[in-house]
């Protein structure tokens, strides 16, 4: 179900994407400026927009936009406005067919990036050089954040009000409660997204550079060995898991481990339990270690539906029954924390000895400062991501609920339907016909239209989005795109290359480099005569006996081959782009044809299909 | 296998040699000794010196002839050169090799049977180049090895053939290019103890493509070498951390050849691999944190990355089984980025930000 429509340079034109068959209307379920319009067509065609289906893989629900708007409120703020990160702005978003599209706002007059770089520089020093510190203020802020959360109260529509405020000082009525509660509770969201990005690209830079040192040092670490290093030991996102080993072996010691039989339901192990004494004793136990500790979420992302472990208590049973079981069977199911420790240590030694002096004390700064950030960077999921996220999607749930109750809505998960702002206009209505004794509207009027955006969503979710809309860039140089969802200069040329729907050829990376020339293929050494100035060499393996053609030749590929035959030594010496095993590149490819040989990534594209 | 008092010897065991007999005995035989000298596993075998060949030309009375038709070359014309350089091996393959030469050929192919426990062990015999023992001299037909070689007989027939590679085609034009064509060129041979490998390849103790120096590079395919070195199979290819021994990445390839000793008994055939071997992994458990371990002792030995050729035997258990043929130093390593740069954390994030400073401040 692509898009086939025509396209601007290598993706389509965000202006050429159709509705798919049944979701005409998609758009009333998001703001008008979240849209591609024609209005702003001119600024928005020729940029580069990608989608974001790192945070959204799926089509958004109206409600859950308000989890794109704050915290790109938010992200904006700090790099545009505090730190004044200097080439890059904020992100804009647009949403094309349920999908968020997302393009950075780069800073390119010279003068205005030196501007910056002052800013920058004081201001994001100042939270380096004094993290820990700042840190722990930062988690205080959560805590409070999340405890206001939990004391926000929902009030009931009562037939009438009690007499505390017909006698009391504190006159406030239900409606005015109600409206109030809601407000309150999307601002709490908009301060927890602004807490989450003060610390989250210093972090992320901090640890960013430490990666890219790493990879541009030993371009093939394996990304776990780079994470290793830098974990900490006992950080908090572990102790969930922790609490429950901890209780595993507490049901063992007190002798109640048999209720956890593998295949039993929460409940059917939580009865087994109250059977005894020491089972009640555990309930206790497994209470007290809820709150925080059970705020983590079954799924990561930002949508409603995540739940938590309080709301959907299958993941911690089943963990808890799968150590029940291990420890029953005589394993350890404690992380080793002291054998970790070792490890990482070792890593970073035995890495920085491969490193020359300078990069190594370049490298050992690096994962000093990576170590110091590196709390918040695991940390922030939990506060914000987990904790607060799900208690606050469950305080939304409250006003559904009271919605239902009012036939607003036939359900209360129904909410998620509309966005923020519809909401706010039926609870309107619903306190202003409780207080009338009206008839009000919103029964009739809103479950149809969540009917119908429950169908759209649904036939939504069956496109595929196109990776990236607009125009092709160059080069990617926003150091946000690539730092915090990875999209490269490499990544968006894949990308195009997919979109080209050019064969390509996948084989060994022999010898780094980038070519295009034209093709010539030889079967036999009779046909290497044929062989001019400059064409890219296509055989089925090469031979130590041609060793004088590779001075004229632009690059090589070939059927069969590893990257230690000598052939590509030798391509490595000239300093040829070399493909070899490509398994099919003489009966793909024909003479005379132009291909691009990517001897970095081991990738040959056949550019013109005549030839 | 010496000489008689007094007389030169031509020859000497691999594992007496050291770097520093490289002159005498050319790099292979050199580097061989060495590896054995850091007992790092080499099959045995004997080296012979360049005086060898010195001596055979000068006996055989060919020096005047190959100096006549090589200083007649006109390069640009490839048929003469051909005919010439056919002509020069022809008169080196049927010159006689001197008695002397022939004794301590035969000598030390009887240590190598005695040591074996075999009457006519299979030999390889290569020839150990002076100079750089590099991949573009082997890429220029300075090498030759034959494979599978029995008998003292083949054995020096074998040594007279490497000697009279050193004249082919490739190799002439090769040295007329680099301008060394005037110079009499020297060279050794090594003969060795075949290893009857299931899996044989090459690794290379960084990644050799990306430079990265955390890396064991391995490329492995069924039956002798010859098919990985040469380009003629798609071997099954190992990214090896250095550290953990964990798979990095990997690549089965399709490994439709194979290199196995002739069923005659000398020499070695290329045949076909049956369908049910041919993308399946090659290397058997525990191979692979076997060729680890074997890469980091010779890398920490010589002390820089290399190029190791290395074979399982059939027969026997791992780690016994694996063995090194060859190692050399990797050329043509990528240049990593070398500019100069700030060693304070904050400043190497600031570039991250875009907002580094001038180098002066930074230093």
């Amino acid at each position: 179900m692509d898009s086939t429509a025509p396209a601007v340079g290598a993706f389509p034109s965000p202006f050429s994407i159709e509705a798919p068959p049944g979701c005409e209307g998609w758009q009333e379920m998001y703001p008008y400026y979240a849209l591609f319009d024609e209005r702003r067509r001119e600024s928005d065609e020729p940029r580069f927009w990608f989608w974001n289906s790192m945070h959204f893989p799926v089509p958004m629900p109206a409600f859950d936009v308000i989890c794109i708007d704050s915290p790109y409120q938010a992200v904006g703020s700090w790099q545009n406005r505090v730190f004044a990160v200097p080439p890059a702005m904020g992100i804009d978003y647009r949403i094309v067919n349920g999908y968020v599209y997302i393009s950075g706002n780069p800073v390119t007059d010279p003068a205005k990036i030196a501007e910056r770089a002052e800013f920058f520089q004081k201001r994001a020093g100042f939270y380096y050089e004094n993290w820990t510190e700042l840190y722990g203020k930062w988690r205080a802020k959560m805590e409070s954040l999340i405890a206001e959360l939990g004391d926000l109260h929902v009030p009931e529509l009562p037939e009438y009000e009690p007499d505390e405020v017909a006698f009391g000082d504190d006159r406030n009525t239900a409606f005015y409660e109600v409206l109030d509660a809601y407000g309150r509770a999307l601002r709490l969201d908009d301060l927890m997204w602004q807490h989450h990005f003060e610390f989250l690209l210093l972090g992320y830079g901090a640890y960013g550079t430490f990666v890219e040192f790493c990879k541009g040092h030993l371009p093939d670490i394996p990304d776990q060995h780079i994470a290793q290093m830098v974990a900490g030991i006992d950080v908090l996102l572990f102790k969930p898991d922790a609490e429950l080993r901890r209780l595993a072996r507490l049901a063992l010691d007190t002798g109640v481990d048999g209720a956890f039989a593998q295949g039993r339901s929460p409940e059917e192990i939580d009865a087994a339990l109250e059977q005894s004494e020491a089972g009640r004793s555990w309930l206790e136990e497994l209470e007290k270690a809820k709150d925080p500790w059970f705020n983590m979420a079954t799924g990561d992302g930002l949508y409603h539906y995540y739940r938590s472990w309080l709301d959907d208590p299958s993941i911690p049973y089943a963990a808890l029954i799968g150590y029940v079981t291990a420890l029953r069977s005589g394993e350890q199911i404690e992380r080793p924390a002291e054998e970790i420790k070792r490890e990482r240590d070792r890593l970073a030694y035995e890495y920085g000895a491969l490193l020359d002096d300078d990069s190594r004390g370049a490298f050992n700064n690096l994962l000093a400062l990576s170590r110091t950030v590196f709390p918040y960077v695991e940390e922030h999921k939990f506060f914000c991501d987990y904790w607060f996220l799900t208690r606050w999607w469950n305080k939304i749930r409250e006003f559904g609920a009271l919605l239902a109750e009012r036939g607003f809505l036939q359900d209360g998960e129904d909410i998620f339907q509309l966005t923020r702002h519809e909401v706010a206009s039926a609870l309107d209505e619903m306190v202003l016909t409780w207080a009338t004794g009206g008839e009000p509207l919103g029964p009739k009027h809103w479950p149809p239209i969540v009917a119908r955006r429950k169908e759209i969503l649904e036939r939504l979710a069956q496109w595929n989005p196109p990776p990236a809309l607009g125009v092709t860039p160059e080069a990617i140089t926003d150091p946000m795109t690539i730092m915090l969802w990875g999209v490269t200069t490499e990544r968006v040329r894949e990308w195009a290359r997919q979109q080209d729907g050019g064969r390509v050829l996948n084989g060994a990376a022999a010898s780094p480099g980038l070519i295009e020339g034209v093709a010539r293929v030889v079967k036999s050494v009779n046909e290497l005569s044929d062989l001019q100035d400059g064409e890219i060499l296509v055989c089925g393996s090469t031979s130590p006996a041609w060793a004088p053609i590779f001075s004229k030749i632009k690059a090589t590929v070939t059927d069969v081959g590893g990257v230690m035959s000598h052939a590509a030594i030798v391509c490595r010496e000239y300093g040829l782009p070399a493909v070899v095993g490509t398994g099919r590149a003489t009966s793909e490819i024909h003479t005379g044809q132009t291909i691009r040989v990517d001897g970095t990534e081991g990738v040959v594209t056949l550019l013109d299909v005549e030839g | 296998m010496a000489g008689a008092d007094g007389l030169v010897q031509y020859s000497r065991p691999l594992s007496e040699l050291r770097a520093a007999d490289e002159s005498r005995f050319g790099g292979k035989s050199a580097g061989l000794g060495e590896l054995l000298g850091a007992g790092i596993p080499v099959p045995d075998g004997f080296a012979l010196s360049t005086a060898a060949f010195s001596t055979f030309l000068v006996r055989a009375g060919l020096v005047p002839e190959i100096e006549r038709r090589l200083a007649s070359l006109r390069l640009e014309d490839l048929d003469s050169v051909g005919l010439a350089c056919a002509e020069i091996a022809e008169a080196i393959g049927s010159a006689s090799v001197p008695g002397a030469v022939e004794a301590e050929i035969a000598g030390g192919y009887a240590e190598l049977a005695r040591a074996s426990g075999e009457s006519a062990p299979p030999v390889a015999v290569r020839s150990s180049a002076i100079g750089e023992d590099s991949a573009t001299d082997t890429f220029a037909g300075q090498q030759q090895t034959l494979l599978w070689v029995r008998g003292a007989e083949d054995v020096t027939r074998a040594v007279r053939d490497c000697w009279a590679s050193l004249y082919s085609l490739t190799a002439v034009s090769y040295r007329a290019r680099a301008a060394r064509a005037g110079e009499a060129p020297a060279m050794g041979v090594a003969v060795q103890l075949m290893v009857d490998a299931s899996v044989s390849g090459v690794m290379f103790t960084c990644n050799p493509v990306s430079g990265d120096p955390s890396i064991i590079a391995v490329n492995a395919s069924w039956g002798l070498g010859e098919a990985v070195v040469g380009g003629e199979v798609t071997p099954d290819e190992y990214l090896l951390s250095k550290i953990t021994r964990e798979v990095v990445r990997t690549r089965i390839g399709a490994k439709l050849i194979e290199y196995v000793p002739a069923p005659a008994g000398g020499g070695t055939v290329r045949r076909e691999v049956p369908d049910e071997r041919r993308e399946v992994p090659c290397l058997p458990e525990g191979a692979l944190g076997a060729l680890v371990d074997l890469a980091r002792r010779v890398e920490r030995h010589f002390g820089s990355h290399q190029d190791i050729e290395w074979a399982i035997a059939r027969a026997g258990a791992l780690p016994d089984t694996l063995s090194v043929l060859q190692s050399r130093p990797v050329t043509a390593i990528p240049e990593r980025q070398r500019r100069p740069q700030p060693q304070s954390a904050i400043s190497l994030v600031m570039s991250t930000f875009g907002a580094g400073r001038p180098p002066s401040i930074d230093a």
